[in-house]
């Protein structure tokens, strides 16, 4: 008999037990935002593991020196912690933009990141922040690795995100511009994460989404930024570093034009947020004109 | 597989495929059909149910991952409580499509925040699409309700 069944683990010791126990493809389900929509293929075989109820899965930590996310946990518990809100802000932004209530309700950072959808918005936040994975092989055993080293494609169970007190900084901003205000997946996507102080910046670390396969650094943008004052200067700078971001990554790409365009706007918009500055205020307005 | 479950408050306890919706289950199997399928694709907003009291798109969850979890449909809600009155009142229902996949969403907005600004309320119906009332009497609709049934707490 080749059909799929189903298993729904107590703990994460069951899980792992699990994992090693069975021969044979298991997959996993966590929200199923992304599994289940009409038209993309079901396993059709082996073990279906429901992620969503595991007890030891679904977690958020913020009040040690880092931040760590249980894989299950849903992008409204993100979007509405408040050690996340002040650690983080991004992350916090980055949740409430995803898709609507309902899909926030269900929607997990670990199916997020091993969807790996281009335009997945949490993932340029957790590239910023030199996010870690705890992950479980089909071994049963533990093994941690970088965000960027993560590949769907070798079965690993995202138990955890790790955020390292080093890798975050006290900055940070999230935006986003997709087809229409609410509910959308985004064109471009962009996370930022800074020291500021005395209105000049230090450390800068900047990701995006939709501008390749999976969400890069703009490292162009960040060396425009990094130890600068904000000022007109700086900012013009910056934007040509961004759109030289953009065609370093999508060179010849239909969207190459209209994106280099559309993140000039979208910067300006991170700036301010993350300086806390109003997206109206003269020195930007100064800078587009 | 063996599930149990609760279903606007009464305990259901069935067989089900692995592979089965929670929306497909509960119109075709328990006859449910409040909930509507628009697009099986998390846009619409028209299979919206509460879980445990929030809401979610049931066109995207496995009937298996309820389990001990409980369901509340529109069937389920309280037909007394105005939200429905509000909605015949302020002219929020049309061809009627669209209008338990809102009155659930609503509900649990108004679970969530007893009295929601405008646009928290825009925000809480973002994932429920209208395509006949142009969204303006609903939100009216449920603002309405929210002023008195904040009034009656009091
Ligand atoms: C209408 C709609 C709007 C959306 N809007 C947005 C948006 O604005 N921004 C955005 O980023 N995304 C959006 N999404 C996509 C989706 O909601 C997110 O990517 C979500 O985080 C996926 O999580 P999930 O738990 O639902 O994943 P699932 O669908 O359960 O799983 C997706 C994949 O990840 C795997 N998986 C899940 N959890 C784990 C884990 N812990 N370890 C290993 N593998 C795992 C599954 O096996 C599967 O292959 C939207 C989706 C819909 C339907
Ligand atoms: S049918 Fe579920 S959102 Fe449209
Ligand atoms: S009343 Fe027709 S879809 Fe809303």
């Amino acid at each position: 008999m080749s059909e799929t069944s189903v298993a729904a683990p107590a703990d994460l010791a069951e899980l792992r037990a699990m994992l090693s126990a069975v021969a044979g493809p298991i997959n996993f389900i966590g929200g199923g935002t992304d599994m289940l929509i009409a038209g993309r293929p079901m396993p059709a075989v082996g073990l279906l593991i429901d992620l969503s109820r595991i007890a030891g899965m679904a977690f958020i930590c913020a009040d040690d020196g880092g931040i760590r996310v249980g894989g299950a946990t849903t992008v409204a518990a993100i979007a509405a912690h408040r050690g996340i809100a002040t650690r983080l802000p991004a992350l916090a932004e980055a949740a409430a933009q995803c898709g609507s209530v309902q899909i926030r309700n269900r929607a997990t950072i670990g199916g997020n990141i091993a969807n790996a959808a281009p335009a997945a918005d949490l993932v340029p936040v957790l590239v910023a922040a030199k996010a870690r994975l705890g992950c479980i092989g089909r071994d049963g055993a533990s093994r941690e690795l970088a965000i960027c080293d993560y590949a769907p494609d070798r079965g690993f169970l995202i138990a955890e995100v790790i955020l390292p007190r080093d890798g975050l900084l006290p900055r940070s901003a999230f935006v986003k511009l997709g087809p229409r205000l609410d509910l959308s997946i985004s064109r471009l996507n962009i996370a930022l994460l800074a020291e500021f102080q005395d209105g000049r910046f230090g450390d800068v670390r900047i990701a995006a989404g939709a501008l390749g396969p999976r969400p890069l650094r703009l490292r162009i943008a960040e060396a425009a930024l990094a130890g600068r004052k904000l000022e007109h200067a700086t900012l013009r700078d910056f934007l040509a570093a961004l759109a030289a971001d953009v065609d370093a990554a999508i060179p010849g790409r239909n969207s190459q034009a209209y994106k280099r365009r559309a993140i000039s706007g979208l910067g300006l918009d991170l700036i301010a947020q993350a300086v806390g500055l109003s997206p109206r205020d003269q020195l930007f307005e100064d800078v587009v004109q | 597989m063996k599930v149990s479950l609760e279903i606007n408050g009464q305990a259901v306890e069935t067989e089900v495929s692995a592979a089965l919706r929670l929306s497909r289950f509960l119109r075709d199997v328990l006859g449910l059909t409040g909930v509507k399928e628009g697009c099986c694709e998390g846009e619409c907003g028209a299979c919206t149910v509460l879980l445990d009291g929030k809401p979610i798109n049931s066109c995207l969850m496995l009937t298996f991952q309820a389990a001990g979890r409980e369901v509340t449909t529109v069937e389920g809600l309280d037909g007394s409580s105005g939200l429905q009155d509000a909605f015949l009142q302020l002219g929020a229902v049309q061809c009627g499509y669209c209008t338990p996949g809102m009155l659930v969403a609503a509900e649990g907005l108004l679970l969530d925040k007893s009295s929601p600004s405008e646009a928290e309320i825009r925000h809480a119906l973002a994932g429920n699409i209208c395509r006949c009332t142009g969204f303006e009497t609903i939100v009216q609709a449920v603002a309405a309700h929210a002023a008195t049934r904040e009034g009656a707490c009091r």
